[in-house]
């Protein structure tokens, strides 16, 4: 079965997954594509089969801008998997992207996890992280298939309320 | 629709020791609780034909038991589940019965959860292969519970100005419930300021605002209010229950915000519409304390304050035993042990029936001091609706109302 390695973990994309294959296969090639539905044109993420909204399967790739602004982030102090010990502490971010934002309710969007990252793929300092921070997609290559999605900080000013931790 | 309300009770509890160290298989624990529990409830090896459990593949299945019981069975089922499936499997019991498929249900969870297969994800589950949806989270160094939840909590933080003070009320609380409680793994109280000052884990968690590992099984009993009559026990009606309620995007819930709301927003009309009660009613809650903030969501989101006011509501005493409404009487998951949800409704089960096991001396004969000092009492007065709230995931939980 294809498996990606990366700190230590098996990343397992069968031959036969309907979900991940292409998504990460269109990461490789730098460009971050979402499954938006051919019946009432919204985007969705992860990669699924209907649209959560109008249950159409017909769907096609479509490319996002790959910014946007930290909704709510952690910082992992205390890493659980071997591989992460020595990258703690480390920054999880749920990025939500511009596109889609509060449609078609007011509290949905495009969310995605992934770390915050600087320019050589290392853990953004503590310090930098924030609630309402921009930031923009970055791809980290792993194989000639297979790249991850992460985020790094942009230099637009932020949106709304800038929050982090206190203390 | 037809209620059910007051036509089914829970008749037996029981449990093993709470350890980290059990020294013995699942089976074998397994065996013990339910034994217990059938003791408790005065029914021999022809008083159960039912047998439900959950486990996520770190357990041993019901017809695999049964037999150590000398219990043939007419219905039995074993589901993948942890927090969350407790309450639910008490509905789907009696729907069992309801249908006429058996007559008593015995529902069971055994783990060895610290020397075995750990809850907190470390060993052999961090080793684990990633596919299908863990594929949007756990490569980025975010699988385990804390890790999985700790975005819905620092965004209710900034939603709502909850702070770190406030829900280490919350283990303040349940340690002191502990120290009234021979059962409990950690019987020391603590203070907000330890639990402030023990170190992080995965921000905002600090170690003391997660709960512990532990091996063990509990196990309680269903059976129809009829059936109850003839047995051992006071028994505690179920006056109404909600199974895994969940927001929409249980496939990646962060899409579907308010993202601080957790799964008691949809389950509160549900439970409460059957018991026909308010949450001013209930006297003792037990809202599953995974973590600190798993409580505070929840004891919020149903209702017990003003949604955002979760913060003030957990330390503002109500919680602990002698305020209006205590919470997790035992110690629940922070301080007694870890159980996926089942003692927490064991405990509420023996709050109903007057009987809690503390440390008074008649407190089987429910002769009990009211005493909360440390090492004493920790029988709430007169209580008589108790509610569940157990918690799977933010968008997953379930409820369970019971009486006396």
């Amino acid at each position: 079965m294809p498996t990606v390695e990366y700190r230590g973990m098996n990343l397992v994309i069968p031959e036969n997954d309907s979900e991940w294959r292409e998504h990460f296969k269109l990461a490789r090639s730098h460009r971050l594509m979402l499954r938006g539905c051919n019946a009432c044109g919204l985007l969705r993420y992860p990669p699924s089969h209907g649209c959560p909204w109008c249950v159409s399967l017909d769907w096609e790739w479509k490319e996002v801008s790959g910014r946007g602004t930290i909704h709510s982030y952690e910082i992992v102090v205390h890493a659980i998997q071997p591989g992460f010990k020595e990258w703690a502490p480390y920054p999880v971010v749920l990025v939500e992207l511009d596109e889609q934002r509060g449609t078609p309710t007011e509290h949905e969007a495009l969310r995605i996890i992934a770390n915050l990252v600087t320019a050589d793929f290392k853990p953004e300092a503590e310090q930098n992280v924030a609630i309402g921070k921009r930031v923009r997609v970055v791809f980290q290559d792993l194989t000639p298939d297979f790249a991850l999605p992460q985020f790094t900080l942009s230099d637009e000013p932020p949106v709304g309320r800038v929050w982090s931790l206190p203390g | 629709m037809k209620s059910l309300k007051d036509k089914y009770c829970i008749v037996g509890v029981g449990e093993t020791e709470y350890s980290r160290q059990s020294g013995r298989s699942t089976r074998a624990m397994a065996v013990e609780a339910i034994r217990n529990a059938m003791a408790d409830a005065g029914l021999g090896r022809d008083g159960v034909d039912g047998m439900m459990s959950y486990q996520s593949g770190d357990s041993t299945p019901s017809n695999w038991v049964s037999p150590d019981l000398g219990l043939r069975l007419n219905f039995f089922m074993d589901v993948v589940g942890g927090g969350s499936s407790t309450e639910a499997l008490v509905g789907l019991a009696m729907g069992a019965i309801e249908a006429g498929m058996c007559q008593t249900v015995a529902l069971f969870r055994s783990m060895n959860g610290y020397s075995d297969f750990r809850i907190g994800g470390t060993g052999a589950r961090s080793a684990q292969p990633v596919r299908g949806l863990d594929l949007a989270q756990v490569p980025f160094g975010m699988r385990s519970a804390g890790q999985s939840f700790a975005p819905t909590f620092m965004r209710h933080m900034y939603d709502h100005g909850t702070t770190s003070e406030q829900v280490a009320h919350v283990r303040a609380a349940h340690s002191r419930h502990a120290s009234q409680n021979p059962k409990a793994l950690l019987k020391d109280r603590v203070t907000v300021q330890a639990v402030l000052a023990s170190r992080w884990i995965v921000k905002p968690l600090h170690l003391l605002d997660c709960c512990l590992e532990t091996d063990n099984a509990t196990c309680f009993i269903v059976t129809s209010a009829e059936r109850a009559r003839d047995l051992k026990q006071k028994p505690v009606f179920v006056l109404g229950v909600a199974g895994r309620v969940s927001k929409p995007r249980t496939d990646f819930h962060w899409a579907h915000g308010p993202i601080s709301r957790v799964a008691g927003y949809h389950a509160k009309d549900i439970v409460f519409g059957q018991a026909g009660v308010t949450p001013e009613d209930i006297d003792i809650t037990g809202s599953y304390d995974a973590f600190t903030f798993t409580t505070m969501l929840q004891l919020e989101e149903y209702g017990f304050c003003k949604k955002g006011e979760g913060g003030q509501y957990v330390s503002s005493g109500i919680i602990e035993l002698g305020g209006r409404r205590p919470n997790n009487t035992s110690g629940g998951h922070l301080c007694e042990g870890y159980t996926h949800g089942m003692s927490m409704v064991i405990e509420n089960v023996r709050q109903l029936r007057g009987r809690v096991d503390d440390y008074c001396p008649g407190w089987a004969e429910g002769r009990h001091t009211y005493d909360y000092s440390p090492g004493k009492c920790r029988q709430v007065k007169n209580a008589r609706v108790t509610m569940n709230l157990g918690w799977s995931m933010p968008p997953t939980g379930s409820a369970l109302i019971l009486r006396n």
